[in-house]
């Protein structure tokens, strides 16, 4: 068998492409024998991922020939919607099916195009995600990015004109890790990361991760700390109080000359001015105010409080250490559960580590050297206060001084384009908290169902269609949502709140899924229009790298099976048949940055083919030389970012340590509210700086809500569509962390609970149930619910039903959310009972 | 009399009736060809695109790749340059 094999495969090719197994595209080779692909491996000549492949990569043929694809256009003949409701499909032609959607989508748009809600989810088709836009609808359904990112997005463009964030594999000593997992389990880039972590750990880096669960980053790091979760910030900001009341230990230099926490402010919050307007600071030598591009550096003041012409005025800094006072490790022990000993052990050798005021040079420039960082994600930030967590999390780097810089932690950019770095007011780097779009402005009524005109700062909160489109009127939407369309998204898995979302689905008069397989959303479908799986179809992709920059190329490395379609062809088909394909390309256009280059500007008269579209976006970026037909010989153009695109990339340009911007923008909110008699609406987050306040979730423990939960996963899967993958699911099956609920064996112990035993969590959202599993790896006060438990509709028959669906336990209203960010609360506080068998 | 290359995008395509023209002027300023582009409507771009002097907030005016500020339409123009029109879409789903 072994010699067949072998002889046959000679036979075959490798051939270049991109994983798509997740957003962010590390670089394969398939080996493809007779037009039948029978491996996948890491590219070895990618930088991103350095020929490694995480178990979902490894796994990608798995959904190519996944007996379960829908491989031919469908309409619905069961009239009955619901989510175990048989659509009863019917195979039909694209003509039909395309005639089908422009008929209904048709009829929408010229009656109120906002009426289309989109639940657009596939991420390394960014480009497209503007679709909606040029339908006429500014409406997002979908909650798939601001789970994770809600908060975290917009700080990091706000800190250094990031879009993520990570700490320094190459040069970073002691990693502190909280609620991620980063170069062990998840978030950006897996697999180069994991490769980068190992590396780090094999030449001494020490690493310490807070997490209520013993996750794969905690089992491997040389200490866990387990913390009440949503609490993370409190552990921080006790450490912030140990390095500045108890060791008076901080890079003063770096706060002084990089940030702007030498300004002085009032009591209102507000910056100081002289006359011209120019922001001031205490020149120490002067005893008075001067202007903070005039006061000599080292007669800067950074901290202190002073009066003058009666006025109280204080540094930035100042503010934020006053905060601080009463953050003592022993009050943060009380709120994290974590020992006072142990905030105070942390935050020594982290400063320790930090090495202040070390230099090192490389390639002939030198740069503060700080080899101690904290790195953190969604376990740690996605909470209704997630704007404090990040901007907690991010000052705690700066009092080392090590953002941006060797060994520190350093923001990954958004894509090819690097930094968002220009200059804004002030001598300050301009924050950009919107890297995907512009900001609408404020409206009342507002146009989108997801409120976007009144989160300036935020990110796109879907969640809150949950609120918002079964109560318009109480939001003053003047429209209610008709159709949708969904694209690579599954919002009834996605978002908090199920059975509201299932009443947002039965409300809708049509709804066409865009999409590989059946999920729970598409079971409320009018139409199912086939997508291509990643390797059979094309795409340039660059997302979120945190060592590289440059694309890879997705290419065909097969004949698309049946009759599938690429969604570039099947947006352009809608587009032509609604009549806007000139406003499509030239949306296309914008995103695409063709405007900067107007030679290769798609003309609006013009069906563009896929290959021709890519062809254009290849030499845009990279020259006339390296089109379409250069990528599919070399599968990518990825390379290691240099140390000046690394490393304070912004210059001498300062980062904000007081985030007066965005007390400035909550100011202008609370005037426009008042204006139009909003009184109501929450803006309490718009603060310039972090302190500690309970959530509404710790609020949750006092109605009866004695524990927590928290969701979890690990490399096995990501979103919705890897736990209906067989390959998959028997792996993540015979990982007790994914049999059930999980639950502290002392816990368990006093609830009288065993492994197996059913249980239901109720939560003030909703409740799930499942069966207990216990382990001794998870805080006692807290239920661990893995994502690989939680799908309710899988039409693979080999995969096990386990619908113990977290999200039943959330909540989307504006008492869980941010109310600067709009990020969405991800932890529940639950009562449990056991349920009868 | 200086000549620019137009591409007109999305809005101010249907305001202009064409998407790529390339266009003599009188004067030298991106304020001066936008007086002299005719708007279907009998008005100009500058009068649809500009607001006290100042390009609105709701489009976008780039010229040879960079986009201009605001504040910028006195921008001279040699002849020979790049200018894409367009409208800015603030409402692109995102997460």
């Amino acid at each position: 068998m072994a010699t067949t094999r072998t002889a046959t495969r000679s036979q075959g090719r490798w051939i270049p492409s991109t994983c798509g197994m997740c957003l962010h595209g590390c670089g394969i080779k398939v080996y493809v024998e007779n037009g039948v692909a029978l491996k996948i491996e890491g590219d070895p000549t990618n930088p991103d991922n350095l020929g490694k492949l995480c178990p979902k990569g490894n796994a990608g043929l798995a959904r190519l020939y996944d007996s379960t694809r829908v491989l031919h256009p469908m309409k619905r003949t069961n009239p009955k919607k619901g989510l175990h409701e048989d659509p009863r499909w019917v195979r039909i032609s694209w003509d039909e099916a395309y005639e089908i959607v422009a008929r209904e989508l048709g009829k929408v748009r010229r009656d109120d195009p906002r009426k289309l809600l989109c639940a657009l989810g596939d991420f390394q088709r960014i480009l497209f995600w503007g679709w909606p836009a040029v339908f006429g609808s500014p409406n997002f359904f979908t909650s798939l990015g601001n789970y994770c990112g809600g908060s975290y997005h917009p700080v990091n463009g706000c800190v250094d004109g990031s879009f993520a964030a990570i700490n320094d594999y190459e040069y970073c000593n002691y990693w502190i890790q909280i609620g991620s997992g980063d170069g062990f389990s998840s978030h950006l880039h897996l697999s180069g990361s994991a490769k980068r972590m190992a590396d780090a750990r094999m030449r001494g880096m020490k690493v310490v991760s807070l997490d209520p669960r013993c996750s794969v980053a905690s089992a491997k790091a040389d200490e866990w700390i387990p913390i009440i979760p949503g609490t993370d910030r409190a552990f921080v900001l006790g450490m912030a109080h140990v390095l500045i009341h108890e060791l008076g230990r901080y890079d003063r230099d770096f706060l002084r000359d990089h940030t702007n926490a030498p300004y002085l402010v009032k009591e209102d919050g507000d910056y100081v001015r002289d006359a011209s307007g120019k922001v001031q600071v205490w020149d120490l030598k002067a005893n008075a105010p001067h202007a903070w591009d005039e006061a000599p550096s080292g007669s800067m003041a950074l901290e202190g409080t002073f009066s003058h012409q009666g006025i109280k005025l204080r540094t930035g800094f100042q503010v934020w250490k006053d905060i601080l006072l009463e953050n003592t490790p022993e009050k943060m022990a009380e709120v994290t559960t974590v020992p006072a000993s142990t905030i105070r052990k942390i935050a020594k050798e982290f400063v320790d580590a930090a090495q202040i005021g070390a230099t090192m040079e490389i390639e002939g420039k030198t740069y503060p050297y700080r080899p101690a960082a904290l790195n953190y994600y969604r376990g740690s930030q996605s909470h209704g206060n997630g704007l404090f967590d990040n901007m907690t999390f991010k000052l705690f780097n700066m009092l080392v001084g090590n953002i941006d810089v060797p060994g520190g932690h350093l923001g990954v950019p958004l894509d090819h384009r690097g930094f968002f770095v220009s200059p804004g007011e002030d001598g300050m780097l301009k924050p950009e908290p919107h890297q995907l779009h512009p900001a609408p402005p404020f409206k009342y009524p507002p146009d989108s169902s997801h409120l976007m005109e009144w989160f300036p700062i935020g990110f796109d909160a879907g969640h809150l269609n949950a609120e918002t489109l079964l109560n318009p009127e109480r939001f003053g939407l003047d429209y209610r949502p008709e159709a949708m369309l969904i694209y690579h998204s599954n919002p009834w898995w996605n978002m908090p709140e199920t059975d509201k979302i299932e009443e947002i689905f039965q409300q809708m008069k049509f709804v066409v899924a865009i999409e590989i397989q059946e999920t729970e959303s598409t079971q409320w479908a009018d139409v199912f229009l086939p997508d291509q799986t990643f390797l059979e179809s094309t795409l340039l992709n660059c997302l979120e790298p945190p060592a590289v920059t440059g694309h890879s190329l997705r290419q065909p490395v097969v004949k698309p099976l049946g009759d599938t379609r690429d969604p570039y062809d099947i947006l352009t088909e809608l587009s032509e048949r609604l009549g806007f394909r000139d406003d499509w390309n030239d949306l296309l256009n914008v995103v695409c940055g063709f405007t900067a280059k107007p030679q290769y500007l798609l003309e609006p008269e013009k069906r563009h083919s896929v290959d021709e579209f890519w062809d254009r976006y290849a030499r845009s970026i990279y020259g006339e030389e390296k089109g379409l037909e250069w990528f599919k010989e070399h599968g990518h153009a990825v390379r290691y970012r240099t140390p000046e695109e690394t490393y304070l990339a912004y210059g001498s340009l300062r980062i904000p340590f007081y985030f007066e911007f965005i007390k400035r923008t909550g100011d202008e909110m609370r005037q426009k509210f008042a204006e139009v008699g909003l009184q109501d609406w929450p803006l309490d987050n718009y603060k310039p700086l972090p302190f500690w306040k309970n959530s509404q979730v710790i609020e949750d423990g006092k109605a009866g809500y004695e524990f927590y939960a928290i969701t979890f996963k690990e490399s096995l899967h990501t979103f919705a569509d890897t736990m209906v993958m067989p390959w998959l699911t028997e792996v993540s099956e015979k990982d007790p962390i994914h049999g059930g609920i999980l639950i502290n064996s002392v816990t368990a112990g006093k609830l009288g609970f065993k492994t197996g035993d059913p249980i239901r969590l109720t939560s003030p959202g909703g409740s799930i149930e499942g069966p207990v599993q216990v382990v001794e790896g998870i805080h006692p006060q807290v239920f661990g619910v893995s994502n690989a438990i939680t799908r309710d509709v899988v039409t693979n028959k080999q995969v096990k039903l386990r619908g113990t669906h977290f999200n039943r336990l959330l909540t989307g209203s504006m008492k869980y959310t941010d109310s600067a960010t709009g990020g969405l609360e991800s932890t529940a506080r639950v009562r449990v009972e056991r349920v009868k068998r | 009399m200086p000549i620019a290359n137009v591409a007109a995008l999305g809005a101010t395509r249907k305001m202009l009736g064409f998407s790529r023209s390339t266009v003599k002027f009188e004067g030298g300023t991106v304020a001066d060809l936008l007086r002299q582009l005719p708007t279907l409507d009998g008005s100009c771009l500058y009068e649809r695109l500009v607001c006290n002097g100042k390009l609105r907030s709701d489009f976008a005016i780039v010229v040879d790749g960079l986009s201009l500020k605001a504040d910028q339409l006195d921008r001279q123009l040699h002849g020979d340059e790049q200018v894409v029109t367009m409208a800015i879409i603030r409402h692109l789903a995102g997460g």
